[in-house]
């Protein structure tokens, strides 16, 4: 799977097997095989002690929310086209978006589809999982336990 | 270290100025800062260029055509990039070219032209200055952004939405006193706190402009300072601090540490704390960030920034008055221009030519400006001796 099916613009990394794993169901972070510092998003290269040895290791993807919001004005790549019949509208109602925090300060971003906005509280507990989108791109969805 | 001061100050009208292009804004403030100066550009040595995006100018080098419109060649221009704090970069930048002494006299020159491209693309190139692989596919925007750190801020501290209006409130109100400022109107508390969501929990009112505008100031070597101006403004203090790319990185959702960092580098090196500060400038991109600015430039204590706007502190007569040129979110936000339009306020305000806006007596001025969420932050402390 081509990594821009993840990240949309981007397609040449070290780490483009990200988009594969999770494909395949599986949130994946790097660890250093040097120092032990463990990196998601992954990372190809270590800042911590400057090594590129990286093992790939799958993360339980599961914390507490660090904050949400939900973006009523998107970015042009994300918003609704006119739509083609004459008179109609959409009513557009985005997806509200959120951090967890997963063991040791690891952030992983998602969407949120199926809560109200109103009901999303920093400190709750959720998990994060892999979802594949109807055209062929695959994202991570948020969810609460 | 060389004393290194402002003598020349240049202000043109922000807005949507679809009257005029990238080099024609830029003309209007330089000639400004000409005529305010009496210095021509024979007499300048080098030039820096702040100006933060390529897809805005429809090419890559903008700032040469800045240096060409204007006549500056064959002498040197630096373009300096650091998104929303582009214009202070540039601010630092000409500093380090005096201080260093590869020149006497430097003209600063902030731009962006932003209002030629829709607003949806403009919002979609801001939204890319987070981290375009790992935050961007989940339709992150500018307010998106800042809208999770209001939320982060609310959650630990109780800050209310109430409170981000009466941000709005107070920059609009001296936003109708700026005959520069883009918006120049009031607003009641109603009215901002009923305007549509942009980004939960930030409505219309919490959010800056998308602006076009051009704000350039010369700056001298010491002596060559006092020779051209009978009261330059000295910076006497500049601190510059870094933060990680994407927001969940942080060590805190609730305050920048690039902030923090260049707070104790400026007041450090100007031998002042944050209640030595007559005047000040602050980055309100969006009003959660002037909350949490007052926070992290220690106006106030962690976690009240919200009451210290309830209180009116932040207004003239108040303790600390911030951003009574409109700020961010009612003068206008033309990325580049920004920096340098911040310390021409704080040039005013200690010169005492800020008309209806001015603190009484204002010696010790301070700006703050902030790159993209806080990936990168420049403070400036002035002085009027």
């Amino acid at each position: 799977m081509e990594f821009k099916n993840f990240s949309l613009f981007i397609n040449q990394t070290k780490v483009n097997r990200f988009a594969d794993d999770l494909a395949g169901g599986k949130i994946m972070s790097t660890l250093c095989k040097k120092c032990g510092k463990q990196y998601y998003p992954p990372a190809a290269d270590c800042s911590s002690c400057m090594g590129s040895e990286m093992e790939w290791k799958e993360l339980k993807a599961e914390g507490k929310l660090l904050t949400f919001t939900k973006i009523h004005v998107p970015p042009e790549h994300f918003a609704v086209r006119q739509p083609l019949m004459p008179f109609s509208s959409i009513q557009f109602e985005p997806c509200p978006i959120g951090i967890i925090e997963v063991g040791k300060e690891l952030p992983i971003m998602g969407w949120i589809p199926k809560m109200d906005i109103k009901k999303i509280k920093v400190g709750m507990k959720m998990k994060a999982s892999p979802f594949a989108l109807p055209d062929g791109k695959i994202t991570i969805v948020l969810e609460p336990v | 270290m060389k004393k290194v001061g402002i003598v020349g100050i240049g202000h043109g009208k922000f807005g949507v100025r679809s009257d005029a292009s990238l080099r024609e804004l830029v003309f209007e403030a330089v000639k400004a800062c000409m005529d305010d100066s009496g210095v021509t550009l024979k007499e300048v040595d080098s030039m820096v260029t702040g100006v933060a995006g390529d897809e805005f100018s429809f090419g890559i080098q903008p700032s040469a055509q800045v240096h060409d419109y204007i006549g500056f060649h064959p002498k040197p221009n630096f373009r300096v990039e650091a998104a929303c704090a582009t214009g202070s970069a540039a601010l630092r930048t000409g500093w380090m070219n005096i201080a260093s002494g590869l020149a006497d006299v430097v003209l600063v020159v902030g731009v962006e032209k932003m209002t030629e491209l829709p607003t949806s693309t403009a919002t979609e190139i801001m939204g890319r200055a987070g981290d375009a692989t790992w935050e961007y596919p989940f339709g992150t925007t500018f307010p998106g952004y800042y809208a999770m750190i209001a939320n982060a801020h609310m959650a630990e501290y109780g800050t209310t939405e109430e409170q981000l209006a009466r941000v709005a409130v107070k920059n609009h109100y001296y936003g109708s006193l700026n005959p520069y400022a883009q918006m120049q109107k009031e607003i009641t508390l109603e009215k901002a706190i009923t305007s549509f969501t942009v980004a939960y929990p930030l409505k219309l009112y919490d959010c800056s402009l998308i602006t076009d505008g051009a704000a350039a100031i010369i700056l001298a070597s010491e002596e060559k300072a006092k020779s051209i101006s009978k009261k330059p403004i000295w910076i006497a203090g500049l601190g510059c601090g870094t933060d990680a790319m994407r927001l969940g990185d942080r060590k805190s959702l609730t305050s920048l540490e690039a902030t923090r960092v260049a707070a104790r580098a400026a007041y450090k090196m100007a031998g002042v704390g944050p209640s030595d500060i007559d005047i000040a400038t602050a980055h309100d991109c969006f009003t959660i960030a002037e909350i949490v600015a007052y926070e992290d430039l220690g106006f106030c204590e962690k976690g009240e920034g919200g009451k210290l706007i309830e209180a009116k502190e932040t207004y003239v007569g108040g303790r600390i008055p911030v951003n009574v040129d409109g700020g961010l979110k009612s003068k206008g936000h033309p990325l580049g221009a920004t920096g340098v339009s911040m310390a021409i306020e704080i040039t005013k305000q200690l010169r005492g030519e800020a008309d209806q806006r001015q603190v009484k007596n204002a010696e010790i001025g301070l700006t703050h400006n902030v790159g993209g969420s806080g990936q990168v932050s420049f403070i400036h402390i002035f002085r009027r001796e």
